[in-house]
C-alpha cells in the first residue's frame, strides 16, 4: 500500500510537482499517467527519498521510505534500466545491490533465473539490448521480494515481445498481492496492463479511478446511424438540439444515447440500416484530459470539463 | 554498515578502469624504484637511495589514489548507479563513510605492498650488485608511514572533489591541478604581496613533506604536515557530505 499525501516538488519557481496526493492498493496495477514532463518521475524519486520534497509525504505501509532499514525488502523501485555501470557483469550489479541491503548471492542467482538472464549473467551490461537492460532492472527490482513495486516507464523502447513480458510480469506480480505502480506517458499502454489510474498534469493529480471508470467518463461517444432517410432523421434529431455531423450516407450524433435515436426514428417513421455506439479512443481520452491541465489550472475545472465533455 | 562496506568494496573492484587504474599505482613506483636500482651507478648509491626513489615514484602512486577517489564516487554519477545505491541506502551519511572506509583501506594496503615489496627487492638488487651501505636511516620507516597516510588522505580528497563536480574530468583535473599549478600560483601570488612564509601554508605542498627523510626540514615536523593536509581534506569532506546528503540525486 502506498499512500502519498500533498507532494509538492520545486525546482526554483516552477513547481514540478503540486500537492500530489493518491493511494496504490495491493493486488492491483495501478498506472501512473501523464504527459512527458507531467511529474511522474519527479513523483516517484520523490516517493523513494532520492530528491527531497517541499512538502508531503509518501508513506509505504505507513513507513516513509528513509525510515525503511533494507528498503529493498519492503519497495522495488525501476527509475531508469539505464542505471547500471555498463563496464559490470549483470551478476556483479545485481551483487553489489543485493550485499547493501543483506542479502545473499544465491538470491542473485534466483532473481536472473526469474528474469531469463542466467545465460548473460556473466556479460557485461554494455552489451545488453535494451530488453536485456530492463530484464535486469526487474531483475534488481524483485530481489528483495519487495511488497511494493515502483516502475517508471518500463516499457519505454521495448519491442511488442518486451511489452508483453513486462506486462504479463506486472500483473504477475499484482496477483501475488503487491502493491504496482507504473508510469507511462502511452494510455494503450496503460489500458492493457493496469486496473487503475492516476492521472496527472502539470504535476497536478487530475483524476485517480479505474480502467474502464476512466472510458466511460473521459472518451468520446458518439452513435452512428445509417438510413436511406437519413434527411429526415437528421432535421428531427437538430430540431430537438441534437448535435449531428454528416458524412456520406452516414449520420453521427454526439450526446446521445442509441436508444434515444431508435425512439426517434420510430416516431417518424425512418428506417434504419445501421445504429451503433462509437467509443472514442483511450488515447483520445487521455489527450482530452490532459489538454485540460494545461488549459486550465486547477484539477476541479479541468474534471467538469472532462466529465462534461 | 559491514555489508555496506563490503557492497561498495565489490563496486569498486568490478570496474575494470578502476582496476587497471589501481595496477598502475602499484606497478609505476614498483617499476622505476626496480630499474633505478638495477641500472643505478653502484659507487653512487648510499642508505638512503632505495627510499629516496621508492618515496618520488611513491608520490606518483599518492595521486593515482586519488584519481581512483574520485572514480568511486564520479562513476556512480556518471552511470546512474547513485540512484540505486541511494534508494536501496537512503541513509547517505552511512553510504558515504562506507565509500570512504574502502578507499582508505585500499590505498593504505596497497601502499603497505609498495613500500614492502620495493623496499626489499630494492635493496636485494642492490645487495646483488654488490653495492655496499645498508639502510640504516632511523627516519625512513617515518617517511614510509608518511607515504601510506598520505595515499590515503589524498584518496579522500578525491572523493571529496568528486562528490562535489560528479563529473570525471573536471574532478581529475581539479586534483592534478591542485597541487601543480593552484598551490604555486596561490602561494606565489600571495608570497609576494604577503610573505615567502605563506608556502608553508599551502596544504597539498605541506602533505608532500611527509615524504622528506629529514624529519628536520619540516616546518610542522613530519606528523604536523600530514596532519595540517589532513584537517584540509577533513574539511572538505565534511562539505563534500552536506552536499552528498542534501542534493536530489
Amino acid at each position: 500500500m502506498i499512500t502519498v499525501e500533498g507532494l509538492t516538488k520545486k525546482y526554483g519557481s516552477t513547481t514540478a510537482v503540486d500537492s500530489l496526493s493518491f493511494t496504490v492498493t495491493p493486488g492491483r496495477v495501478t498506472g501512473f499517467l501523464g504527459p512527458n514532463g507531467s511529474g511522474k518521475s519527479t513523483s516517484m524519486r520523490c516517493m523513494i527519498g532520492l530528491d527531497r520534497v517541499q512538502s508531503g509525504t509518501a508513506l509505504f505501509d505507513g513507513k516513509s521510505y528513509r525510515e525503511l532499514k533494507k528498503p529493498l525488502h519492503e519497495v522495488g523501485a525501476l527509475l531508469d534500466a539505464g542505471n547500471a555501470h555498463s563496464g559490470r557483469t549483470a551478476r556483479n550489479h545485481l551483487r553489489w545491490l543485493a550485499m547493501s541491503n543483506g542479502m545473499s548471492p544465491k538470491r542473485v542467482d534466483e532473481v536472473l533465473e526469474l528474469v531469463g538472464l542466467t545465460d548473460v549473467a556473466k556479460k557485461r551490461v554494455g552489451q545488453f539490448s535494451l530488453g536485456m537492460k530492463q530484464r535486469l532492472g526487474i531483475a534488481s527490482v524483485m530481489l528483495g521480494d519487495p511488497k511494493v513495486v515502483i516502475l517508471d516507464e518500463p516499457a519505454n523502447g521495448l519491442d511488442p515481445e518486451g511489452i508483453r513480458w513486462i506486462r504479463e510480469m506486472l500483473k504477475h506480480l499484482a496477483s501475488q498481492g503487491r502493491s504496482v505502480l507504473v508510469s507511462s506517458h502511452l494510455l494503450s499502454e496503460m489500458a492493457l496492463m493496469a486496473d487503475d489510474l492516476i492521472v496527472i498534469g502539470k504535476g497536478r493529480l487530475i483524476t485517480e479511478c479505474t480502467v474502464p471508470d476512466f472510458i466511460d467518463r473521459y472518451a468520446k461517444k458518439w452513435v452512428v446511424v445509417k438510413s436511406p432517410q437519413l434527411d429526415s432523421l437528421v432535421s428531427a434529431a437538430q430540431s430537438q438540439g441534437m448535435h449531428v455531423s454528416l458524412g456520406q450516407d452516414v449520420a453521427e450524433f454526439h450526446g446521445v444515447a442509441a436508444a434515444t435515436i431508435g425512439e426517434l426514428a420510430a416516431k417518424n417513421n425512418v428506417v434504419l440500416h445501421e445504429l451503433s455506439t462509437q467509443t472514442g479512443s483511450l488515447e483520445d481520452a487521455f489527450l482530452e484530459v490532459t489538454a485540460d491541465a494545461v488549459q486550465y489550472h486547477g484539477n476541479s475545472e479541468a474534471q467538469s470539463k472532462g466529465v462534461a465533455s | 554498515m559491514i555489508a555496506l562496506i563490503r557492497s561498495e568494496w565489490l563496486k569498486l573492484r568490478t570496474v575494470r578502469s578502476n582496476i587497471t587504474m589501481t595496477c598502475f599505482a602499484v606497478a609505476l613506483p614498483l617499476a622505476i624504484t626496480l630499474l633505478t636500482m638495477a641500472f643505478i651507478g653502484v659507487d653512487s648509491v648510499d642508505d638512503a637511495t632505495v627510499s629516496a626513489v621508492l618515496l618520488g615514484s611513491g608520490s606518483l602512486s599518492v595521486l593515482l589514489f586519488g584519481i581512483i577517489g574520485v572514480l568511486a564516487i564520479t562513476q556512480e554519477y556518471s552511470q546512474g548507479t547513485i540512484r540505486l545505491t541511494l534508494a536501496a541506502n537512503p541513509r547517505r551519511t552511512r553510504v558515504f563513510i562506507a565509500k570512504a572506509i574502502v578507499l582508505s583501506l585500499l590505498s593504505a594496503g596497497l601502499t603497505a605492498v609498495i613500500v614492502l615489496v620495493g623496499n626489499t627487492a630494492g635493496e636485494a638488487i642492490l645487495d646483488s650488485r654488490g653495492a655496499v651501505g645498508k639502510l640504516a636511516n632511523g627516519d625512513m620507516g617515518q617517511a614510509y608511514l608518511g607515504l601510506i597516510a598520505l595515499s590515503v588522505v589524498v584518496s579522500l580528497l578525491g572523493m571529496a572533489i568528486g562528490t562535489l563536480t560528479r563529473n570525471p574530468p573536471s574532478a581529475v583535473t581539479i586534483l592534478v591541478l591542485w597541487p601543480l599549478l593552484l598551490e604555486s600560483l596561490i602561494g606565489g601570488l600571495l608570497s609576494i604581496a604577503i610573505s615567502d612564509e605563506i608556502f608553508k601554508w599551502m596544504p597539498f605542498q605541506t602533505g608532500l613533506n611527509a615524504l622528506l627523510l629529514e624529519d628536520s626540514n619540516m616546518d610542522f615536523g613530519r606528523w604536523g604536515s600530514v596532519g595540517y593536509f589532513g584537517l584540509w581534506v577533513l574539511a572538505l569532506s565534511l562539505f563534500a557530505h552536506t552536499v552528498f546528503k542534501r542534493r536530489d540525486a
